[in-house]
């Protein structure tokens, strides 16, 4: 029985309450929509790592440059219920299927979160009538564990933080509950790129325990 | 590749320069690309347009309208559909990605 995605999660407003959440693949609307209603107004935050991303360019060259490396990709919207009833795109996620495992004394396969997105919550409250906006941290990484855990990888994922999101979203990642790979530590071999330092990951056990720690939000 | 269709052959790259760039960004690791997308470079390795002419979807839909993703594993049918929906419809009655179909 492979593990659900998450259906709710806690309001960053107020935690007692909980948000429906559903997950759709993304097509190229989805990336439009985007770029189009919250791409413009993440453009101006200066602190988002994210703020010059294009979904509509990024969409089909995940697909296209990891379909080159044999690999596949798993893009996925993630939305959320608004205060009219209906839902709206709240996040945005693009995973790396079956990509090296980062920690090299075990080599293994994991999956690879390449680029992921939350909506900006003062922007979902004043432009999109969510009173109540998502926690989308966790909702985005266990997305990522499970499609792992259901592909008979155990949950292993893997993640760089962009540089752009400077300590910051180290933190983030920090506080989410995953590993930092030691700046030392060696790459896999197909990991074209020095080790900087920003790269992340979940173990077996870590990404057990996150998974399970959301069980009662499926 | 078929999906390579879907591109306009004449604007703003040509399919042969679509190509080129996935070549070379398949020589980059994912943590370089991500490095290259963050500081909005992206555009000058990868020439495609999204098309301009594309119809904005709708800010929110009906639960039952939405097509939730499998947790499962895809099989090749359903990854080549999901790649297919990735890029722009060249006419919106030509082609209409089966995922976004029935929302």
């Amino acid at each position: 029985m492979p593990r659900p995605f998450i259906r709710s999660a806690p309001s960053k407003v107020d935690k007692r309450r909980r948000v429906d959440i559903r997950m759709t693949h993304m097509a190229a609307g989805d990336a439009l929509w985007w770029d189009t209603r919250l791409g413009s107004k993440h453009a101006s935050m200066a602190a988002r790592a994210d703020r010059y991303w294009s979904w509509s360019v990024l969409l089909p060259l995940c697909h296209l440059v990891q379909r080159a490396k044999r690999r596949h990709c798993r893009p996925l919207v993630i939305w959320a219920r608004t205060d009219s009833g209906r839902f709206l795109r709240v996040g945005m996620l693009i995973v790396i299927e079956a990509y090296p495992y980062l920690e090299i004394e075990h080599p293994a396969e994991s999956h690879f979160v390449w680029f992921m997105s939350g909506a900006d919550a003062g922007v979902l409250t004043t432009e999109f009538g969510m009173s109540n906006p998502p926690a989308l941290g966790r909702v985005l990484l266990d997305s990522a564990i499970v499609l792992s855990q259901n592909a008979g990888l155990a949950g292993r994922i893997g993640l760089h933080a962009a540089a752009a999101g400077g300590e910051g979203l180290l933190a983030v990642y920090n506080r989410l509950g995953l590993i930092r790979l030691p700046g030392t530590a060696a790459l896999p071999a197909s990991v074209r790129r020095p080790n900087d330092g920003r790269f992340f990951y979940a173990d077996e056990p870590v990404a057990e325990a996150l998974a399970a720690a959301l069980d009662v939000s499926r | 590749m078929s999906e390579f269709m879907q591109l306009d052959a004449k604007a703003p790259a040509t399919l042969g320069a679509v190509v080129e760039a996935v070549t070379r960004l398949s020589t980059l690791g994912e943590a370089k690309i991500l490095e290259l997308v963050s500081a909005g470079k992206i555009a000058e390795l990868f020439p495609f347009s999204a098309g301009g002419q594309q119809p904005i979807p709708t800010d929110t839909l009906a639960e039952e309208e939405l097509v939730e993703a499998s947790p499962s594993p895809l099989n090749r049918k359903e990854r080549e559909a999901l790649i297919q929906s990735s890029l722009p419809a060249t006419s919106p009655k030509k082609y209409r990605p089966r995922t976004a179909s029935k929302r």
